[in-house]
C-alpha cells in the first residue's frame, strides 16, 4: 500500500529536535524550574515542544507524490472484527488498479491507492477520510464495509465534492430521503431480499419460518424485511429472534427450532455465526429441511472450513467463481486467474463487490479526463451517473438517487462442495436437493 | 546549580502554544488537524471524568454505561422533545449521573475486583434495554440525523459548531478545559485530600471524619456526569449513533488506558495521555501502517509502561509526585 | 426440553470454566490482570489448526503440543511482567492490553484474516428418545474434561505442599514471603499452570468457535466474569462459576429470547457479586476491602 512518503529531510529534522536535549543538557537547565511557580511550565515545555515539532513535520508540505499520478483513496476495516471483508474489498480494489496500471493507466497516467483503516469505529473513518480528502488530496474514493461507516464517509465526500463508490453499502437510508449527488453504491439490501424472499415463497413454499438475525442495522433491517414479506405470502413464523455479534453459542436456540419445527431457517447472521450455527445444527442433529443465510455461506473458505457440514446450505451471492452475469464468463475466468496468481487465493462475491466499485469510479475518471481537462469531483460524478457497464458482478447503472439499477443477487445451494444456482431459474444451474 | 527563569519557560510556552494555534489558520485543508484534536480532547475529558472516579480506589471498567446513556439522552430528547442540543446534552449528562447514583446504591459495599465486574456488567443493562426497545429507540438500527450542534451567536459573531471545524475544536477545547479544571480540584483541594484518604485507606479516612460514602458518591456523580455529558457531545458530533458502538468496550477501555498512560496521579495525566496518543495514532500511526497502526500503539503503550509505570506524564512533569 | 436444557448449560458451562481457568490462576497469585487472555487462547488455537492442518496430526495429539508451547509462551509473559513495576495490576492491565494489540497485528500477519475452525469428525451421540434427550460427544469431552483438570488442580491445591504455597501466596504475599515461600517462583510456576491451562483451552476453543485475529475479546472478558465473579484463587468455584452462567444464559435463550441474554447474565451476576463480593463458594457477605 503506498501512502504518504515522510521524506528524508523531515524525518533527520525531527529526530534532531527530538534528542537534542540529551545532547545539550544545557538547553534542560534553561527551561528547569522551581516546584511550585515553575512546574507547569516545565511540563508545558517538556510536552509541547516535541509536539509542536512532530505537528510541524507532519504540517509540512507532502514532497514525493508524482505529479502526474491519478490518487484513489479507500477507507475499510482492515483491522477488528469485520477485517475478513475489509481485506477482500480492499484486495478487489486493488486488482483493478493493477489492471488499469497495467494497460497504461489513465491517458497515460499512474494510478495510486492510499488505503485507510477505519476499525469499525466512525470517528477513524471521519478522521482518515478527512485525511486522503485533505491531505493526500484524492480524487475520488472507495471501499467502505458497514453503513454507520459508509454514511459518514458520504457526507464528508460530498462536502468535499468528491464521488464515493461505495463497495458494500446495503441499507435504504442512505439513499433514501437523502440527495447526495456525490456517492454511489454498487449493491443494496433490495437485491438480496428480494431474491430471497422469492425464492422462499416460490420454490421453498415453507408453511412456518424461523428468522434468525444480529444486533447490527443491517442485519435487523434484513430480519424486518424478510419478516414482513414472508408474513404478507402467509408463512407462519413462529420465532423470530436477535442475537448479539459474538455469541459463542446457539444450543438454546436451537432447542427452540427443535421445539417448532419450521421448514426453514434464514439467518441473517454473519460467516462467523454460520461457522458455529452449521455446526451445532449438523451436531444436534436438528431436523431443518433448509437454512438460508445471504451473508457468509456463499464463500469458497467457508465450504473449505466447513467440509461435510456445509453440504445443502442455502446462500445468496452477487458473484462466484463460475457464477456471474450472463454473458461475462470469459472476463470472470480470466479474473479469476489473475487473482490467484496476484495473491494465492480464489476471489470471493466481496472481493468482486470492491473489483466492481473501483472499475466503476477507474472509469469514470477515464471517461471525465478526456480531453485534457483537469479533473475535478463534479465532472466525475457526472460520469459515474451516466455509466453503464456489463461487469462480471452486475449491469452497472446509477439511479438518481446512486443505488444501483439492475443489483440482483442469486440463491445457491452447496452441492458436494460445489456452489448450484437454484434461483432465479433463468440462471439457475440445478435442481435443490434434498438435506 | 539551578538557573531558574520562570520568564523564558512561559514565554516558550506561549510562543509555540500561539504558533500551534495559529498555524493552522494559515494553511488550507487542515480540517483534519482540528478534528483530530476535537476528538483529542473529547478522549481527553473522558479520561479526566474517568479518573476523577478512580482516584477514590474505585476502578470502573463500566464508563461506556455513562457514555451510552448520555449519547442516547441527548439524541432521543432531541428527537422527541425538539429541545436544543445544548440543553439535551445537559440531560445526558443527568441521566448518567441518574446511572452513577443506581451504581452507588447497588454497589455500596463492594470493592476492588468485585466492583470492576459489577461495573462491567452494568453496562448490558442499559445497552440491551435500549437495543431491544425499537419502538423508542430504534434498536439495534441506531439513531440516524441526530441534530448537530446550532450556530452560537455572539454580540456579531456568528459561531458554526457544527460546521465550522475551528470552532468546534474551540468548543471541545473548552469543554476538556473544565473537566480539567474539576480534576485538578479532585486532586489538590480540600475534597481532593478527602478522596486521596479514602483511596489509601478507608477505615483510617473515616476515624479522621471523613465522610466515605459520601466522597464516593460525589466523586461517582461528577464522573457519571462528565462522562455523560461526552457522550451526549459525541454523538452530536457524529449525527448518529448506535448501542453496540456507544456502549461498547473502546469507551470503557480507552480512557482507563490513556489515564494511565497519561499518568493516574498527576493533574494533567489523562488530559496528556489523550493528546498525545490520540492524535500520534490518528495522524502519524495511520498513515505510516494502514493495516498495521494498532500494532504500534500497542508497542508504545507496552514500552511507555515499561519505562514510566507512573505514566508518561512522569517524564513531562520531571519529578513524580508520589501520591 | 428442561433436561437438554441442563446439559447444555453445563457443557457451556464447563467450556467457560476451562476457558476462565487460566486467566484465574494466573490473575490470583501473580494479580497480572492479562488482557491478552484470549490472544493467548487463538495462539494456542491457531497453532492445533497448523498441526492438524498441514501436518495431519490427529487432535488429541495436539493438545499436549500446544500445552506445551503455551508454557514457553507464558514463561516469555512472565518475564515481561516482572520488569513492569508498581502500580503492578493496572499497569500490567495496559501491558498487556498493548500485548493483545501486538498479538492480534502478529496473527492477523501470520494467519490472515479468515475465520477458520478446527472440524469434528461426525459425531455419534447418546439418544435417549424417550426422554427427548440427547447428548453429543463434543459436550460429554467438555464436561469429562473439566471435572478432569479442575479435580486435578484441586488436588494440586489442597494435597500438595506446592498447592499450599500456591494458596498462601494468592491469600497475603507478604506474609507467605514471611513464611519462607519464594514468592517470584510462585508466579513463575502459576504462569506454567497458567500456560498449560490456556494451550489446553486454546484447540477446545478452535474446535468449539472458530479462530479469527480478532476475536479474542469473548474468551478474555469470560475469563474476568467468571475468575472475578468465582472469587480470586477458588478453583472449585470456577466450574460452579462457570455452570451458573452456562445456566443462566441458555435458560435466558430458550424462555425470553436470545436478545435478553446478556441482559439477564448481566443482572444475575450484579445480584450474586453483591450478595457474596468475596466469591461465589464463600460462606457469606464478607465486604472486601481493599
Amino acid at each position: 500500500m503506498k501512502d504518504t512518503k515522510i521524506t528524508k529531510k523531515s524525518l533527520r529534522v525531527l529526530l534532531f529536535h527530538l534528542f537534542l536535549p540529551f545532547y545539550f543538557p544545557n538547553g534542560i537547565k534553561f527551561i528547569r524550574f522551581q516546584q511550585r511557580a515553575g512546574s507547569m511550565g516545565n511540563c508545558m515545555s517538556r510536552f509541547f515542544v516535541p509536539l509542536a515539532i512532530v505537528l510541524f513535520t507532519i504540517m509540512l508540505p507532502e514532497g514525493g507524490f508524482p505529479a502526474d499520478a491519478i490518487r484513489i483513496g479507500e477507507v475499510n476495516p482492515l483491522t477488528g472484527k469485520l477485517s475478513k471483508h475489509g481485506l477482500e474489498i480492499h484486495e478487489g480494489i486493488l486488482m483493478a488498479l493493477e489492471e488499469v496500471n497495467a494497460h497504461g493507466g489513465i491517458n497515460g497516467r499512474r494510478v495510486d491507492l492510499f488505503s485507510r483503516d477505519d476499525q469499525s469505529l466512525p470517528e477513524v473513518a471521519i478522521n482518515q477520510t478527512e485525511d486522503l480528502l485533505y491531505r493526500v488530496r484524492v480524487v475520488g474514493l472507495v471501499g467502505g464495509y458497514v453503513d454507520a461507516l459508509v454514511g459518514p464517509i458520504s457526507e464528508l465526500a460530498a462536502k468535499h465534492r468528491t464521488p464515493y463508490v461505495a463497495s458494500a453499502s446495503l441499507q435504504r437510508s442512505l439513499t433514501e430521503g437523502r440527495h447526495n449527488p456525490y456517492f454511489f453504491r454498487v449493491s443494496q439490501l433490495n437485491g438480496v431480499v428480494k431474491p430471497l424472499c422469492d425464492f422462499v415463497t416460490e420454490m421453498i413454499r415453507p408453511k412456518s419460518a424461523a428468522v434468525l438475525y444480529t444486533a447490527t442495522p443491517g442485519s435487523t433491517e434484513f430480519g424486518h424485511d424478510v419478516e414482513a414479506c414472508l408474513r404478507h405470502a402467509g408463512v407462519a413464523i413462529p420465532i423470530v429472534e436477535k442475537f448479539r455479534p459474538g455469541t459463542l453459542d446457539f444450543s438454546s436456540f436451537l432447542l427452540k427450532v427443535r421445539r417448532y419445527q419450521p421448514d426453514i431457517l434464514i439467518s441473517g447472521g454473519f460467516f462467523p455465526d454460520h461457522l458455529i450455527l452449521a455446526r451445532q445444527l449438523r451436531e444436534q442433529k436438528i431436523p431443518l429441511p433448509a437454512y438460508l443465510a445471504p451473508w457468509g455461506i456463499a464463500y469458497p473458505s467457508f465450504v473449505e472450513e466447513m467440509g461435510e457440514a456445509s453440504e445443502g446450505l442455502f446462500g445468496l451471492c452477487a458473484w462466484n467463481p463460475g457464477i456471474s452475469l450472463p454473458g461475462t464468463e470469459k472476463e470472470t475466468v480470466s479474473f479469476v486467474e489473475q487473482f490467484t496468481r496476484r495473491f494465492g487465493k480464489p476471489p470471493n462475491t466481496t472481493t468482486m463487490h470492491g473489483y466492481t466499485s473501483a472499475r466503476a469510479l477507474l472509469m469514470a475518471i477515464e471517461r471525465a479526463s478526456h480531453g485534457g481537462n483537469e479533473l475535478s469531483g463534479d465532472a466525475i460524478s457526472r460520469q459515474l451517473r451516466s455509466l453503464d457497464l456489463i461487469l462480471p458482478m452486475e449491469h452497472l447503472a446509477f439511479d438518481q438517487k446512486g443505488d444501483p439499477k439492475h443489483y440482483q443477487q442469486v440463491v445457491v445451494q452447496i452441492q458436494k462442495g460445489k456452489f448450484v444456482v437454484v434461483y432465479p431459474p433463468d440462471r439457475a444451474s440445478g435442481k435443490i436437493m434434498e438435506r | 546549580m539551578r538557573i531558574s527563569k520562570p520568564g523564558l519557560s512561559s514565554f516558550l510556552v506561549l510562543v509555540v502554544a500561539s504558533v500551534f494555534i495559529a498555524w493552522p489558520v494559515f494553511s488550507t485543508g487542515s480540517g483534519i488537524y482540528y478534528r483530530v484534536l476535537s476528538l483529542a480532547c473529547l478522549y481527553g475529558a473522558l479520561a479526566l471524568s474517568w479518573n476523577i472516579l478512580a482516584l477514590t480506589g474505585s476502578i470502573s471498567l463500566g464508563h461506556a454505561a455513562f457514555f451510552g446513556l448520555g449519547a442516547y439522552g441527548s439524541a432521543l430528547a432531541c428527537q422527541y422533545w425538539h429541545w436544543s442540543p445544548y440543553v439535551t446534552i445537559f440531560l445526558g449528562g443527568i441521566i448518567g449521573c441518574l446511572y452513577g447514583l443506581v451504581w452507588h446504591l447497588t454497589f455500596r459495599k463492594l470493592r476492588g475486583a468485585a466492583f470492576a465486574l459489577a461495573t462491567l456488567a452494568s453496562v448490558e443493562i442499559p445497552k440491551v434495554t435500549i437495543d431491544n426497545w425499537d419502538r423508542v429507540t430504534s434498536g439495534s438500527l441506531g439513531l440516524i440525523g441526530i441534530e448537530g450542534l446550532p450556530p452560537v451567536r455572539l454580540w456579531s459573531l456568528t459561531l458554526d459548531v457544527d460546521r465550522n471545524l475551528q470552532v468546534q475544536c474551540f468548543f471541545l477545547v473548552l469543554f476538556a478545559l473544565s473537566v480539567l479544571y474539576i480534576h485538578v480540584k479532585a486532586i489538590s483541594s480540600r475534597w481532593g485530600w478527602a478522596i486521596r484518604a479514602v483511596r489509601e485507606d478507608e477505615t483510617a479516612a473515616s476515624t479522621l471524619g471523613v465522610d466515605v460514602l459520601r466522597i464516593r458518591l460525589q466523586a461517582l456523580m461528577a464522573s457519571a456526569f462528565l462522562t455523560g455529558l461526552g457522550g451526549a457531545i459525541y454523538a452530536h458530533l457524529m449525527g448518529s449513533v448506535e448501542p453496540a458502538l456507544v456502549f461498547g468496550l473502546h469507551f470503557s477501555a480507552l480512557p482507563l488506558v490513556l489515564s494511565i498512560f497519561g499518568g493516574r496521579y498527576l493533574a494533567l495525566g489523562p488530559f496528556l495521555g489523550a493528546l498525545i496518543l490520540y492524535p500520534a495514532d490518528q495522524l502519524i500511526f495511520h498513515s505510516w501502517l494502514p493495516a498495521g497502526h494498532a500494532a504500534l500503539y500497542g508497542l508504545v503503550m507496552v514500552i511507555t509502561i515499561l519505562f514510566f509505570p507512573h505514566g508518561i506524564g512522569e517524564w513531562v512533569q520531571q519529578e513524580t509526585k508520589s501520591v | 426440553m428442561l433436561v437438554q436444557l441442563l446439559i447444555d448449560s453445563f457443557s457451556i458451562g464447563s467450556f467457560y470454566a476451562l476457558v476462565a481457568l487460566g486467566f484465574s490462576l494466573i490473575f490470583g497469585v501473580t494479580h497480572a490482570f492479562n488482557l491478552a487472555h484470549g490472544e493467548l487462547i487463538l495462539l494456542s488455537g491457531y497453532l492445533a489448526y497448523t498441526l492438524g492442518k498441514h501436518f495431519n496430526i490427529p487432535f488429541v495429539c495436539t493438545l499436549p503440543v500446544c500445552m506445551l508451547a503455551l508454557v514457553f509462551v507464558a514463561m516469555l509473559l512472565h518475564q515481561l511482567l516482572r520488569r513492569v513495576k508498581e502500580p503492578f495490576e493496572l499497569n500490567s492491565l495496559v501491558v498487556t492490553f498493548g500485548l493483545a494489540l501486538l498479538l492480534q497485528n502478529a496473527m492477523l500477519y501470520g494467519f490472515s484474516a479468515d475465520y477458520r475452525l478446527i472440524p469434528l469428525a461426525p459425531v455419534p451421540t447418546l439418544d435417549f428418545p424417550r426422554l427427548h434427550v440427547f447428548i453429543t460427544k463434543p459436550q460429554l469431552t467438555l464436561v469429562g474434561l473439566s471435572l478432569l483438570v479442575t479435580a486435578s488442580i484441586y488436588l494440586l491445591w489442597r494435597k500438595t505442599f506446592l498447592g499450599k504455597a500456591l494458596r498462601a501466596t494468592i491469600q497475603d504475599r507478604e506474609a507467605a514471603r514471611l513464611a519462607g515461600i519464594n514468592v517470584e517462583h510462585m508466579s513463575l510456576i502459576a504462569f506454567i499452570l497458567g500456560g498449560m491451562l490456556i494451550g489446553l483451552a486454546g484447540p477446545l476453543y478452535a474446535q468449539r468457535e472458530y479462530l479469527h485475529p480478532f476475536g479474542g475479546m469473548e474468551a478474555t472478558l469470560i475469563g474476568i466474569i467468571i475468575t472475578i465473579f468465582a472469587g480470586v484463587g477458588r478453583i472449585r468455584g470456577i466450574l460452579l462459576g462457570g455452570w451458573i452462567l452456562g445456566g443462566v444464559e441458555s435458560t435466558t435463550v430458550f424462555f425470553l429470547g436470545a436478545s435478553w441474554r446478556e441482559l439477564v447474565s448481566a443482572l444475575v451476576l450484579i445480584i450474586l457479586v453483591i450478595a457474596r463480593p468475596a466469591g461465589v463458594l464463600t460462606k457469606g457477605a464478607r465486604s472486601a476491602k481493599r
